[in-house]
Order: C-alpha cells, then sequence, then structure tokens
C-alpha cells in the first residue's frame, strides 16, 4: 500500500469556473522523492490541499475521485488524523511560526495532539537533531536567517510524525547556501522512509528528486529524467 | 556625475549588530547595478537605505546630488521607484484605472495628462485590457505588472526591486526581463536586490556583493 | 537586584499588576496615585523595562492623554478660577486636578502593562491556561500579541509605499491627506487578511482545535519568591484600602476642601 495513492482527481473550487485538476493519477511510495513543477496557476499548490487535507477541511469545492493516504480517503479522515499523517511546509515561512522559542513552535503541534510532556520532549528533541539546529532551541524565530528559518518550520511538522511531507514552493525564497541546507535534509527524510513531495514552478530541485511529474492543464504528466531538462524546456516554450 | 552615492555608509537595527559597514559605492544614471548576497545580509536593508525609508548612523548618502537626509520619501520617490518584494504592499486603489492614476490627481495633474500616461504606461507592461479591472482580481504576474505601471507612471530616473523574482515562473520572469531591459535601453536605471544569480546573469552590468556587512565589486558579461 | 522581578511567574506580574491598578481605579486621592505610579515605576524597572524606550514607543499616546487632561480640566469646574477669559472660567483648579489624576491613572496602567509584557507570550498564555483561563480566550490573546505589531508594520509599509509615488505628505492639504491615507485601507486589510489565513492554515495543519482539550509542554511553578511577593502585594493592597477608607489616611479628596 503506498502512502499517497491519487485516482482520477477533479477539482473545482466553491467559486471557481473551471476545474483546476482534470483526473490526476498519483502514486507516492515510501523513500521517495517526486518533484511536481508547472507554470503558476496550474494547481500544483491545489493538488498539495488536496492531498494534506485541507481540501475539504479548509477550503471546499467540487471533489470527483480519490486521495488516498496509506489506504484511507482523505475526505474520510478527521482534519487532526490528516496532520498526523500528511506534513506541509509552505513558502512564507515568516507566517508559519507564531511561537516566542523555537522550542515552543516545535512543541507546539504535539501539544495540539494532548500527548504526554515526556512524549513532547521525545519529538522535540528528535526533530532538532533532524534539522541540525539543536543550538538554536531558545532562540526567538524572528532573530534567524530565511533558511534556519524554514528548518524550524520543517522540524515543527516532523515532530507531528507525519509519513509524508509537501514542501509548496518552500525553497523559492532562500538563498542558495540554504537551499542546499534543505535539499540535505530532504535526502535524510527519504533515507528515515519518509515519502516527500517537492512542489516547485522552477528545475532546481530535480536534482534530489527520484521522478518529476509536471501538471498543466489539471493533468499530471511524468518526465523522463533523462531528458528531464530539455523537456522541460520544450513544455515551457507552449 | 553619479546619480546614488554613497560614503562611507555604515547602518545598524537598534540594539543589534551593524548589518552596513562603510559601505561606498557610486552608481551613474542608466546603470543596471545587481545586488547580490545570502538572505540576510542586507540587500534589502541597503535598498531601503537609498530609498531613505531607513536613515544612516553614518556616512552620507546622494541621490542626484542632494543629501537623502533633507529628502522628504515623497521627494525620493519622484527620482527613484521602488519596487517591494510582494507587489500587494504597493496596490492601494480598487480598480487598475484608479491605482494607476490616484496619485497624479492628488497633485493635480491634468486629467488629459493623467489619462495619456496611464494609456501608455499599461500598453508598454501589456495590462491595456486591465484598464477597467478590479485590482483583487489580477494574477500576481499581473499584480507586480501593476506595481511597476504604478512606478512608471511617476517617471523616475531609476528603479529599485527586491527580489523581484519570488513567485515568478520561468514565462513570467522572462516578461520581466524584457521589460527590465527596456527600461534599461530608455535610459532608466536599475538596481536589482536578487539572491537569484541566474536572473542576474541575464543582464549586463555591475554586480555588487554584500557580505559581512562590506561591499565588494565585481563586473559581469 | 535589578531586574529581579524579571525572571518571575507571570502570574505574579499579573498580581502585582492587578494590586496597583486595582488601587489607581478605586482610590481617588492624588497624593496616593502619585505614591502608586512611583511604586509601579519601580516595578518596571526591577522586571527589566527600559523606561525610556516604553515612554518613547508610545509617545502618540502621550499626546493624547495630554489633550484629554486639557479638554477635561476645562469641562470640570470646581474650586478657584484659574484661568477665565472676560467672565468665562476656562480652567480651574479642581478642572487641573482632576486631570492630574486621570494622568496619573492612566500612566499606572500604562506602566502596568510593560511590567505584563517582559514575559514572553507563551508564558502569558500558560499563565492565563493556569489560572483556569479557557484556551480560546488565552489563545485570542496570543494572536492578538503575535499580531499587533505585524499589523503596525504593515501600516508603516503602505504609508511608505504611497509617499514612495511622489506623494510629499507633509506639504498637501489635510482633506487631500486623509484621502491619501484612506487608501492604505486596501493593502493593510489585504495584507492582514492574507497572514491571518496563512497563519490559520499553518495552525491547523498542525491539528490546532483538532481535540477539545490540548496539553503544554511549558508548565509554570510557582517559587518561593513568588508566593512571598503575591502575599506582599496582597497585603500591601489591604493596608492601603484599610487605611484609606477606615482611617482617612491620607485624607479625603483635596476638592473637597474647595467645595
Amino acid at each position: 500500500m503506498n502512502p499517497v495513492e491519487i485516482k482520477n482527481l477533479y477539482f473545482k473550487y466553491e467559486d471557481g469556473e473551471n476545474n483546476i485538476l482534470n483526473g490526476v493519477n498519483l502514486n507516492l511510495g515510501r523513500s521517495e522523492i517526486i518533484s511536481v513543477t508547472g507554470l503558476s496557476g496550474c494547481g500544483k499548490t491545489t493538488l498539495c490541499y488536496c492531498i494534506c487535507g485541507i481540501i475539504p477541511h479548509i477550503y471546499r469545492g467540487l471533489i470527483k475521485g480519490t486521495v488516498n493516504i496509506f489506504g484511507k480517503p482523505v475526505k474520510e479522515m478527521s482534519f487532526g488524523l490528516v496532520s498526523t499523517r500528511v506534513g506541509v511546509v509552505f513558502q512564507d515561512y515568516d507566517m508559519q511560526l507564531f511561537s516566542p522559542t523555537v522550542e515552543d513552535e516545535i512543541a507546539f503541534g504535539p501539544e495540539n495532539l494532548c500527548l504526554g510532556h515526556d512524549e513532547i520532549k521525545r519529538r522535540v528533541d528528535t526533530s532538532l537533531g533532524l534539522v541540525n539546529m539543536e543550538k538554536y532551541r531558545f532562540e526567538h524565530p524572528e532573530n534567524l536567517s530565511g533558511g534556519e528559518k524554514q528548518l524550524v518550520a520543517i522540524a515543527s511538522i516532523l515532530s507531528m510524525e507525519p509519513d509524508v511531507l509537501i514542501f509548496d514552493e518552500s525553497l523559492s525564497r532562500l538563498d542558495e547556501e540554504s537551499r542546499d541546507r534543505i535539499k540535505k535534509t530532504i535526502l535524510l527524510l527519504k533515507k528515515s522512509g519518509k515519502s516527500i513531495m517537492l512542489v516547485d514552478h522552477g528545475v532546481e530541485n530535480f536534482g534530489i528528486s527520484d521522478r518529476i511529474f509536471f501538471l498543466e492543464k489539471g493533468k499530471l504528466t511524468e518526465i523522463d529524467k533523462q531528458e528531464k531538462l530539455e523537456g522541460l524546456i520544450e513544455l515551457y516554450k507552449i | 556625475m553619479s546619480f546614488i552615492k554613497f560614503d562611507n555608509v555604515s547602518f545598524s537595527y537598534r540594539d543589534c549588530k551593524p548589518v552596513i559597514k562603510k559601505a561606498k559605492f557610486d552608481i551613474c544614471r542608466g546603470d543596471f547595478v545587481a545586488l547580490v548576497g545570502p538572505n540576510g545580509s542586507g540587500k534589502t536593508t541597503l535598498g531601503k537605505l537609498v530609498m531613505g525609508i531607513l536613515k544612516a548612523d553614518r556616512g552620507k548618502i546622494y541621490i542626484d546630488g542632494s543629501d537623502v537626509k533633507n529628502m522628504s520619501l515623497g521627494q525620493v520617490g519622484k527620482k527613484i521607484g521602488y519596487l517591494f518584494q510582494n507587489p500587494e504592499v504597493q496596490i492601494f486603489a480598487l480598480t487598475v484605472e484608479e491605482e494607476l492614476s490616484f496619485a497624479m490627481r492628488i497633485k493635480n495633474i491634468p486629467d488629459d495628462t493623467i489619462n495619456d500616461r496611464v494609456k501608455k504606461v499599461l500598453e508598454y507592461l501589456g495590462l491595456s485590457h486591465q484598464l477597467h479591472s478590479p485590482t483583487y482580481n489580477l494574477s500576481y504576474g499581473e499584480k507586480q505588472r501593476l506595481a511597476i505601471a504604478g512606478i512608471l507612471v511617476n517617471e523616475p530616473d531609476f528603479i529599485i526591486l527586491d527580489e523581484p523574482t519570488t513567485g515568478l515562473d520561468v514565462i513570467r520572469e522572462n516578461m520581466l526581463i524584457k521589460i527590465l531591459k527596456s527600461f534599461l535601453t530608455r535610459g532608466i536605471g536599475l538596481m536589482v536586490i536578487s539572491h537569484d544569480i541566474f536572473f542576474i546573469k541575464k543582464f549586463t552590468g555591475r554586480i555588487l556583493k554584500i557580505y559581512g556587512g562590506e561591499i565588494f565589486e565585481q563586473v559581469s558579461g | 537586584m535589578n531586574r529581579f522581578l524579571a525572571k518571575t511567574d507571570v502570574r505574579t506580574k499579573l498580581a502585582v499588576v492587578i494590586c496597583l491598578s486595582g488601587i489607581a481605579v478605586f482610590i481617588q486621592h492624588i497624593y496616593v496615585l502619585g505614591a502608586i505610579l512611583i511604586i509601579t515605576i519601580l516595578c518596571a524597572v526591577l522586571s527589566g523595562v527600559s523606561l525610556l524606550k516604553s515612554i518613547r514607543s508610545t509617545k502618540r499616546l502621550w499626546y493624547l492623554f495630554f489633550a484629554i487632561v486639557v479638554i477635561q480640566s476645562m469641562f470640570l469646574r470646581r474650586g478657584e478660577a484659574i484661568l477665565s477669559v472676560r467672565n468665562f472660567t476656562i480652567l480651574t483648579s479642581g478642572g487641573i486636578l482632576m486631570g492630574m489624576e486621570f494622568l496619573l491613572r492612566v500612566s499606572i496602567v500604562l506602566f502596568s502593562a510593560t511590567i505584563i509584557v517582559t514575559s514572553n507570550y507563551r508564558e502569558i498564555i500558560q499563565g492565563l491556561i493556569q489560572l483556569k483561563i479557557p484556551y480560546d480566550i488565552a489563545f485570542m490573546v496570543s494572536v492578538a500579541i503575535r499580531f499587533l505589531p505585524l499589523l503596525h508594520d504593515e501600516i508603516k509599509d503602505a504609508l511608505t509605499a504611497i509617499q514612495l509615488r511622489g506623494i510629499e505628505i507633509n506639504k498637501i492639504p489635510f482633506k487631500k491627506r486623509l484621502r491619501v491615507y484612506s487608501y492604505i485601507f486596501m493593502p493593510v486589510l489585504s495584507g492582514a487578511i492574507r497572514k491571518a489565513q496563512t497563519l490559520s492554515m499553518a495552525m491547523e495543519t498542525r491539528a490546532f482545535r483538532a481535540y477539545p482539550v490540548r496539553t503544554s509542554y511549558l508548565v509554570l511553578k510557582f517559587s518561593a519568591k513568588d508566593y512571598i511577593i503575591i502575599v506582599l502585594s496582597f497585603i500591601f493592597t489591604a493596608a492601603v484600602f484599610v487605611s484609606y477608607y477606615v482611617f482617612n489616611f491620607p485624607g479625603r479628596v483635596l476638592c473637597d476642601y474647595f467645595q
């Protein structure tokens, strides 16, 4: 059973005229990194929302088809449950962090899950270790650099212990050095068994991806990694 | 004759270590200058110092010969336009037409001139069909072009753009590059603050690197 | 000795502030108010508050208060006339006295607030929760604390951006200036809404409100110092009230003398 299985997904926003997603099929396995790319407005973020439960719990619309997380349909799971399976890291790191210290930020998720003190401590320690930010444990997130903030955002999602991680354009605001640091972290997460989806409108994430997909007119096409760059340039010329 | 002149400028935010240390450089009219450096290195701070949004602790900054300290934001805005990283911060009106004309109306510029300039600028940026559209319906790329239009309508001599490629896909980025290159041809100088080296390399001009608060110069081909 | 109060439990600070503000609200004697203001400022300093910084950042509020004091003085007429034009009395001694009391009261409240803010907002929320205030309310307080500086920044940015359109705000007539200010509503409002949406989405994807209750990693514990300070504060407050209402010390409201 794959962590994420999407079959024939169609989606139109409540106040939308057209379908944003027009029959998307996607399987994401364990220990795998996939890249989903496409032009602005093509529906990449909508796809992320469908997987992590934001659709249909926060945003509503007309959904046809299925999105299954470990075999269970997302729309039948409570939002709280989905958040323990799928984690999302957004583009704007400033608005994802709202606690006075890094430690508080990472503890926020587990606190919402009503976990005990020792369990929360364990998760905070593990997450900080995974992103290599232990020395910033008591820092105010505002004092960190963009890359460090994004790592804290990642850690705060990791403490929910999701099996699937989605990065929605999370690297686009960062400079090269920070991006490399995060990519290294993503590779470590892949090694530990997580399924990872990188969503972007550029080609920077292709190096660490196992498979690459192009989203256009609501349909997902897999791009051959060998010819990835040429293929994409051709596609962009459309 | 420099248009923007930094003379031993130092700046630090309150209670913090210095962000800019003894910056010294000249930018001439019509120049293209890229300001590059890692996140948090002080690029945006430098841009804000040029505009007079932040005031230098030490040293002097001159815009077209005048000390920025003695200029109001409105006066600086007449000479240099500033594109914020998020274009939505500088979109004030409900329709595109009002967005481009309200500032001119406040300055008592005659209606004919206003309509003329608005039409020209919209055509230039490919937004003519949006003249009567509500601003909140525009896509991100269109909003950015609208913000640029708002700057252009003032006929500035120089424009500073703060991380303009954030949120732009390849197609919109290429459109932006075309627009910016046409500005340079018209003699409007540009300072692009960006960490995106690939974008910068598409232009010919100077590259100023900021690292550890200090500015280093590098010429690109 | 410095910052003695800084590291105390936020609930202790809350107790001290409630005592001081309580006295300020209920007792209408200028000497008492003056003494309480001095004590409040002392507590603020002991909590590590930088007085100059607080005064500077609330500069505009002080102008407003001063204006209120002057207006209030003009409308309250008691005691001897201090300033009159022809036969019309503008300022009276009683009026000025009431105005001063208002100013003292408001200063006490402001400086008290600075004492609370020396704790970080996570501690403030936890303090409220451990005082049995429902999480929803405590959380709304934390969101407000988080959002107010953001809103302030948005307004500043919008004002900057609009001036950079070549509008010299200090040189245009008042009516036009109001129009300019009205234009900043759009970016500030849309910015605030956008930030609120992003923030709420970030929180909900971390199971916020997924369950009716939540646990807390941070647990506030009183130390001996906290208990002592709280008890002393209550004793002090009680003493002040008893001395004022029962023993009539330091004396009836000065205004009475002017009747």
